[in-house]
């Protein structure tokens, strides 16, 4: 028995060993073209394309970032990004709480087939829907503006949101808003003091998907923003790869800057979406 | 406090009926227990008296006012629900003032209201705690407590003992019943267990499929028991309910079944009831039936049978009991130290007899 236990111990140990390499190897993947990153945009103007492997190259310097920050107008564009990615967050989950508490709590005609409408949307391509989009800002006169992209980006990460918070609402049980409704809530009162609360964990999670994807994305603002001043950081940062010259040390300087506020977004809230998991037992 | 008044309500979810035209007053300060088996309409009776449920028909009124329409929150009702319903992210403390801070109640207000009440549910140390960090029986006197401070007119219980287990059921049982006598509220309180109707209510009504069977004291409706449903629901171990024919001959009575005849005591059925031929149904509660006991005043001749199942349950034992062709439930204050397959003789008692209409299933006997 003494020898089965050691044997079940050495297997232990031996599964601890695998899954931690596994998870090291898999850590390793997502970190290394990171570092990769930085270390290009640490190395002076004539080692961008030396083969070097070393994170700190010789002669490291921060002349890319201050080049990038001085010659370009990439303050500007990480502000309208921010500006465009903010108000993006806070608009798609607005929308999408409040039409995913209809979809959780009211039965109406069109209830089942309006979640699967959404779901179905996300499977059309994002390549597909720019034409469209491009024609129907222009028809608002939004072309180039904060506005046009706010929409644009809000309206097309709703589904996912709406079926996030869908899926969560429906955990929560309803005697808790009826609970709030007899102490004296209104049926919207009850919705915002006890069934948003709740939610916090799937708030955040909506609000981190629309943050990352607004902030990232490309296509769309390709076609709706033509100033340089409007531009996105993701514009800005190509427009520094020109026909012959490619500034690749501005261009690893930029992409590490970018990275900050996703990451203080994701550390922020991942306060949230831990408890999240432990929130569990509402119920007896 | 205020009265209740229930006047023909009915309710039908999509085309089924799950109240069929329900009356019921209750009374100022009294505490009415609804009791009856699931899907019985009890639940969705309460819930329209919260507003929680609409209306298909019908009139409700608390203290004479109107309340159907209205939303729950201008009803001034408090509700304990069955899963205790308190809000995870709030500490029992907010839980328990939430009310009042809505209503904008002045602080002072609040933490004397919420004071006293966790003195009464002592829950003086648990005020600062998150409903996540409690034990099932501390969650149920919260949500109690949530519902005193409010000072309503009618306390609404929603089968508030169920999820707890046997022995905190009782306790809490024995809590309510002490906390209705300090409050002398208006009490509407739904449960399928009619031990508790039986402990809790000054009157119980009893549902069955949409309809109220019977409304009033527990005693009266032990004893009389106007349906054959009320007397096989009411009373723990179930009535024994008989299926049989009666005979008359010259002024005698008697029920036969094919296994056993028993001659009916005069004034057991008004007259023009004892009709010969007549299909009935004889009830005779578990502690009615005598075992190996001898022949006395009241009492029903002997009956042969043989002992199939015995339950011993410390102070009383159960004996299934077959005579002839019928099982008969004898409960017992004692211990009875016989094997199973061994003769035992029977005798009912005929003071606690009931006979009911086979077909209607409405109360014959007086």
């Amino acid at each position: 028995m003494h020898d089965g236990k050691r044997a079940r111990g050495m297997k232990g140990t031996a599964r601890n060993l695998l899954i931690h390499l596994a998870v090291i190897a898999a850590a390793f993947v997502c970190v290394y073209p990171l570092l990769r990153m930085f270390s290009v945009s640490l190395r002076p103007g004539d080692k961008l394309f030396s083969a070097d492997l070393s994170l700190i190259p010789a002669g490291a310097s921060f002349r890319a970032y201050s080049d990038l920050l001085r010659d370009t107008m990439f303050l500007r564009w990480l502000w309208n990004s921010l500006v465009i990615t903010t108000a993006t967050s806070f608009m798609g989950v607005s929308l999408a709480s409040t039409a995913a508490y209809a979809f959780s709590r009211f039965r109406f005609p069109g209830r089942r087939s309006g979640m699967l409408l959404l779901l179905a949307s996300q499977m059309i391509p994002a390549g597909m829907l720019i034409l469209p989009l491009f024609l129907m800002i222009m028809k608002m006169g939004l072309m180039n503006t904060y506005l046009g992209m706010i929409i644009a980006y809000s309206v097309s990460s709703l589904p996912f949101s709406i079926w996030i918070l869908k899926g969560y609402y429906d955990t929560i049980p309803r005697s808790l808003e009826e609970a709030a409704l007899v102490d004296g809530t209104s049926r919207v009162g009850a919705f915002w003091r006890v069934v948003l609360p709740l939610s916090t964990p799937a708030l955040s999670i909506a609000f981190l998907f629309n943050f990352t994807a607004a902030w990232n994305e490309y296509l769309v603002a390709r076609v709706v923003l033509f100033s340089a001043k409007q531009y996105t950081w993701t514009l800005g940062l190509f427009e520094l790869q020109g026909q012959y010259i490619t500034q690749w040390g501005m261009f690893a300087a930029g992409s590490m800057l970018v990275t900050l506020p996703v990451l203080a977004v994701f550390l922020y809230s991942s306060k949230w979406l831990i408890s999240g998991l432990t929130l569990g037992g509402i119920k007896g | 406090m205020a009265s209740v008044s229930f006047k023909d309500i009915t309710k039908s979810f999509k085309d089924t009926p799950v109240l069929k035209g329900v009356s019921l007053d209750i009374e100022d300060h009294e505490f009415m227990v609804i009791v009856g088996p699931s899907g019985c309409g009890k639940t969705t009776l309460l819930r329209m008296l919260a507003g929680l449920e609409e209306v298909s028909s019908g009139e409700i009124t608390i203290g004479g006012a109107r309340v159907d329409g209205l939303p729950p929150s201008r009803r001034e009702i408090a509700m304990v629900f069955q899963d205790y319903a308190l809000y995870p992210h709030m500490t029992v403390e907010e839980n328990m003032s939430f009310s009042l801070r809505l209503r904008k109640f002045p602080p002072a207000e609040i933490a004397s209201r919420v004071a006293e009440a966790a003195g009464i549910l002592q829950l003086g140390d648990l005020l600062k705690r998150m409903p996540r960090q409690l034990s099932g029986g501390q969650r149920q006197r919260v949500a109690i407590g949530r519902a005193i401070v409010r000072k309503p007119k009618v306390f609404l219980f929603d089968e508030p003992l169920s999820n707890l287990d046997a022995k905190l059921r009782e306790e809490m049982r024995v809590e309510i019943s002490k906390l209705y006598r300090r409050l002398n509220a208006t009490i509407l309180y739904v449960t399928h267990d009619q031990v508790e109707a039986m402990t809790l209510a000054t009157r119980i009504a009893v549902m069955d499929r949409g309809v109220i069977q019977q409304v009033g004291a527990p005693m009266e409706v032990y004893r009389r028991p106007r349906n054959m449903f009320v007397a096989g629901f009411i009373g723990s171990p179930a009535m024994n309910l008989l299926p049989g024919r009666l005979s008359v001959s010259g002024g005698g009575v008697v029920f036969g079944n094919g296994s056993m005849e028993l001659a009916l005591p005069r004034g057991l059925l008004p007259e023009q009831e004892a009709r010969d031929g007549r299909e009935v149904v004889l009830g005779v509660r578990p502690e009615n039936v005598a075992v190996e006991s001898p022949a006395g005043d009241g009492l029903s001749d002997e009956l042969k049978g043989e002992l199939e199942a015995r339950e011993l349950l410390g102070h009383r034992e159960n004996l299934y009991v077959k005579a002839g062709g019928t099982r008969l439930l004898a409960a017992m204050d004692r211990f009875f130290d016989r094997a199973p397959g061994s003769a035992v003789g029977l005798r009912l008692n005929y003071r606690d007899m009931h006979v009911f209409d086979k077909a209607g299933g409405l109360r014959l006997s007086a």
